[in-house]
């Protein structure tokens, strides 16, 4: 690209979020300070802010996109993974003699005790974990130990020629166990004497914040004062495609990894490690990508094992992990408790709330938003603690923490408005600072149909009761400067864009298509765009929504660039005219009085074309967003049955790029939160600490019968010419308004999830005998 | 599961058994021939025992060849007798497939759903043995990128895909079963997706295309 001669550029300051693995901090950095380009007026885009079909669509519906599961070079070995069946153990003896005598087993390989599961590690066992274990024939002597601490974790991994003869291996490969007590459940966890599930305890305070004694004082002001306890469950990912790895490498001093990942660029460094390799000389590729949902970033202990393998055999091996152990180990969403002590006054403001919130995240320290979120509450206190259990440890999952807190919160709010006898919108206003709320409240209320609600929760003498609710979420969705952007115009008039980037199913490559053709005045298919791969420019991981507030910046800079340098180009052959007045729109290129069709146009170009580079535009972006839901449902009450009838989400989003997409993202987000609300839970045995529910026969997730009328509403009303990741808040709110609808309709308040027939029957019969 | 459902009323049994081994001994057996139940005994054997006993050093595996008729090809291809049509697709063919999904492996998700006869299909329900002499027709048989059918047209046109992992799996039970009820109900087309599952939640645009398709054709 052309470099225009400027003089020092003024920096400024400003904070974006960084993501790890999944979960945001928020680091300062130093940007241009400095115009540069700007999107222009939301309503004034050819291309963007329309209803854009996916670019990757033909190839996905017609089976021919590749996924890392569907890579199968020549010579390719099948990995499979051995689990511990206990939770809490020390492995005493492996014994892998029979599994190697099976004809076709190429590899076999054991965890050492630094190969933990991602997230379950700790500080104070570094120390003991230093050290490997010995595996391999019986005889070798048994030196190290090596400690299991949730059923499930992986032990050995195994490469075979089929994947039926690596089953075959994990059911030969014999391994001793001196089992070790354990604990699954919150409860148990933190009672006196209970199992440790790492040296230092069960419990790690995470948070305090605000002041409990002025709390406490405040209470007296307070005209009612309430007490609830709210819980949600471990919910699972559940990604169509597990997580998994193809590596290949057969010796020699260069590997490609194909990565089931929501970030190429994690993969790289995590595999090279376990090569032995150096970073540079690892190739990650991420063509396509069957959901992370937070859940995959690096390449976690079945890329490891697959590495190692791969190693040892000299051969690609694909380690994708069975539906099973996606369950068992590929990480959750930690499960929630919420204690909450509320006082409130007759005319509805909340003003002083304790809140103790446990984060139930397994080996894992769980997250969870601070209460009381999005509200003003004058006095609160709140503390946020870990408790720790046997289970595998809790990965980011859409929107970490905030689904849980929002449903405890929303829940609260709810009772609290019943309670001083106030319309639950009316309530939620009252408490609520920022307008944005007050103004997506009346739109989704609109929308539902709100006046048409139950009046008196369980009300009327038909046992199908209808009832409405509502809850709140608030999302970042802010970028950072990672992206580095190429694109590239050739002579014969070919676009492409290059960006290492990957695709999650958000609608990456068509919004990133579609920016380049709007600055160069094409049609979105006369560009094509290439992602998925490190070695192309540099890209930042898809967590926290954070990728299209970073990579759209980035795009545009690299179109603007491009078309400035075009321009630049063509300025002779038109009059002269200079480069920022020239025009590109409807493939053709005017200026000075001239036109040329894009062809044309490109074949004035230098033999080697154009390639302009883009970075990320701090000022092309913007991060904070609302959020709210309606839900209509209706309760059998003589089966305790729900069923949504409606859901009504409103998004505020700043620059919607592709409307068609985003409503897409919308209606998944609520999907999902209807599944956290009604169907999604993990169940554990306590006295085994065994899941019971590893599958989706008994883990249910929203099927095609579940499916309400979705109304994904993007708030226009935001008129932010900015781009704001969108894809983590419409997950938030829809689980509260659920909860809340179900009360208002049948009169019973759930308090812990998911909301099945029995705990509605339950709640009728308490009632009835009230 | 997505097939057998047609016109008849919510209660009409499945004729999937869920419970994946009994499948494997019962049909399995049944269906493939007496030259093959050494083989299956073979293995089953060594998955029951193997966990106690030291099963010695013997392969648990004897290839036999099978010729499958796959998007109006016949094209033979080397299988376990306990290779599923599934795996048999995706890892053994020549030239192998990748539109049928391995998701759960156990009849729950509806991402393998491959046509036999005209009927979807869990293919990881089904013994590739099983499948010789039946006409198999997978997502890449329905149409290419080129050239899309009417399902996997709409299915683009009305974003009823993000990931797109579970997508093969609704087209191609979609494209059979407008060929049973070329002119459904919404609450049809639910019922014809009910063995298929989106975790991305496609679902109101994934009916919204069938329903678009099915006008169209
Ligand atoms: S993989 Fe066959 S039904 Fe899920
Ligand atoms: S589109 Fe991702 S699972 Fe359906």
């Amino acid at each position: 690209m052309q470099q225009q001669q400027a003089p020092p550029k003024k920096k400024k300051k400003i904070k974006v979020p960084k993501v790890i693995n999944g979960v945001e901090t928020m680091v300062e950095v130093e940007v241009d300070d400095e115009g540069g380009p700007v999107w222009g007026p939301n309503g004034k885009h050819a291309i963007l802010n329309h209803r854009l079909t996916r670019v990757d669509a033909p190839l996905k519906v017609s089976g021919a996109a590749e996924y890392t599961y569907d890579k199968n070079p020549p010579g390719l070995l099948y990995g499979r993974v051995v689990r511990s069946p206990y939770a809490h153990a020390r492995v005493i003896r492996i014994d892998t003699s029979a599994a190697q005598r099976i004809a076709g087993v190429k590899a076999i390989v054991g965890a050492t005790n630094e190969d933990v599961v991602e997230g379950s590690n700790r500080a104070a066992d570094v120390a003991e974990k230093k050290d490997n274990m010995d595996l391999g024939s019986a005889k070798a002597p048994q030196k190290k130990e090596r400690i299991v601490r949730f059923a499930g974790e992986p032990v050995v991994a195994v490469a075979a020629i089929t994947p039926e003869i690596a089953d075959d291996a994990v059911r030969a490969i014999k391994i001793e166990y001196e089992v070790l007590p354990h604990v699954v459940r919150a409860e148990d966890a933190i009672k006196e004497g209970a199992p440790k599930v790492y040296p230092d305890g069960n419990l790690e305070p995470k948070e305090k914040r605000g002041d409990a004694a002025k709390v406490e004082a405040s209470f007296k002001e307070a005209d009612v004062i309430f007490e609830a306890e709210y819980r949600t469950p471990i919910l699972h990912h559940s990604c169509l495609e597990t997580h998994g790895n193809l590596v290949d490498y057969r010796g020699g001093d260069s590997a490609t990894v194909y990565a089931s990942t929501q970030g190429t660029f994690t993969i790289p460094g995590d595999a090279a490690k376990e090569l032995g390799l150096k970073e540079s000389a690892v190739t990650a590729v991420v063509e396509h990508m069957g959901g992370g949902f937070g859940s995959k970033f690096g390449i976690g202990i079945e890329g490891k094992f697959a590495c190692q393998l791969s190693k040892q055999a000299k051969a690609p091996v694909k380690l994708m992990l069975t539906r099973k152990d996606e369950f068992l180990l590929a990480g959750n969403r930690s499960g929630s408790w919420q204690k909450f002590k509320a006082g409130v006054t007759r005319d509805g403001k909340v003003i002083a709330l304790l809140a103790t919130q446990y984060q139930l995240g397994g080996l894992g320290d769980g997250s969870q938003a601070g209460q009381p979120y999005i509200y003003t509450v004058p006095n609160f206190y709140r503390e946020r603690i870990s408790i720790h259990t046997n289970e595998d440890a809790s990965r980011a999952m859409r929107a970490p923490g905030h689904p849980q807190a929002s449903f405890g919160i929303e829940s609260l709010m709810d009772e609290l408005s019943y309670k001083v006898g106030i319309d639950p919108v009316e309530f939620r206003k009252k408490n609520l600072k920022d307008e944005v709320y007050h103004r997506q409240l009346d739109r989704g209320a609109r929308e539902i149909g709100w006046e048409r609600r139950n009046k008196t929760p369980g009300g009327g003498s038909n046992p199908l009761k209808r009832g409405m609710g509502c809850a709140i979420g608030t999302w970042g969705g802010g970028g950072g400067p990672q992206c580095k952007v190429e694109v590239g115009i050739a002579r014969d008039g070919s676009v492409s864009v290059a960006v290492g980037t990957q695709d999650l199913g958000t609608g990456t490559r068509t919004y990133t298509r579609a920016i380049v053709a709007e600055e160069l005045g094409l049609q979105i298919n006369d560009v094509v765009e290439h992602i998925g791969n490190s070695k192309l420019g540099a890209a930042n991981a898809s967590g926290g929504s954070t990728t299209t507030a970073s990579l759209a910046p980035a795009v545009k800079d690299a179109a603007v660039n491009a078309r400035l340098s075009i321009a630049e180009k063509l300025s002779p052959l038109l009059g002269g005219a200079k480069p920022e007045e020239i025009s590109f729109s409807q493939g053709r290129v005017a200026g000075g009085g001239k036109t040329l069709t894009w062809k044309q146009a490109c074949a004035a170009l230098p033999s080697a074309g154009i390639t302009a580079h883009g970075e990320w535009k701090s000022n092309l972006q913007s991060r904070g967003v609302h959020g709210v839901c309606f839900a209509e449902v209706e309760v059998d009450v003589e089966t305790g049955h729900t069923r949504a009838i409606k859901m009504v989400h409103v998004q505020d989003i700043g620059l919607p790029l592709n409307r068609l997409a985003i409503e897409s993202q919308i209606n998944g987000g609520m999907i999902q939160s209807l599944g956290m609300a009604l169907f999604e839970g993990r169940v554990m045995d306590a006295a085994l600490g065994l899941q019971l529910n590893p599958g989706f026969g008994d883990y249910k997730i929203p099927g095609s019968f579940e499916i309400p009328e979705l109304v994904p509403l993007i708030d226009d009303e935001d008129k932010r010419e900015a781009v704001i990741g969108v894809g983590e808040p419409s997950i938030i709110p829809a689980v509260g308004a659920v909860v809340n609808a179900v009360f208002n309709a049948c009169g019973v308040r759930v308090r812990e999830l998911p909301i099945t027939p029995d705990k509605i029957l339950m709640g009728l019969s308490d009632r009835r005998t009230v | 599961m997505a097939d057998e459902q047609d016109k008849k009323p919510l209660k009409k049994k499945s004729n999937h058994d869920p419970g994946r081994r009994r499948f494997l001994k019962g049909v399995g057996i049944a269906g493939a021939g007496a030259a093959l139940v050494d083989h299956l005994t073979l293995s089953t054997d060594a998955k029951t025992e193997s966990a106690t006993a030291d099963t010695g050093a013997k392969p648990v595996t004897r290839n036999v060849n099978i010729i499958l008729d796959v998007n109006g090809q016949k094209r033979t291809v080397s299988v376990e007798p306990r290779t599923t049509l599934l795996n048999a697709l995706r890892n053994n063919l020549d030239k192998p497939l990748t539109g049928p999904k391995l998701v759960c492996d156990m009849g729950t998700c509806g991402a393998c759903t491959v046509l036999m006869d005209g009927k979807p299909v869990y293919s990881c329900l089904v013994l590739a043995v099983d499948a010789v002499g039946k006409k198999l027709t997978t997502v890449e048989g329905l149409g290419t990128p080129e050239s899309m059918n009417s399902v996997q047209a709409a299915f683009v046109e009305h974003d009823a895909l993000m990931c797109g992992f579970c997508t093969p799996g609704f087209v191609t039970t979609i494209s059979a079963y407008l060929k049973k009820n070329p002119n459904p109900t919404l609450e049809e087309v639910r019922e014809a997706c009910k063995g298929n599952f989106c975790r991305c939640g496609t679902y109101p645009r994934v009916f919204e295309a069938a329903l678009a398709a099915a006008k169209k054709s």
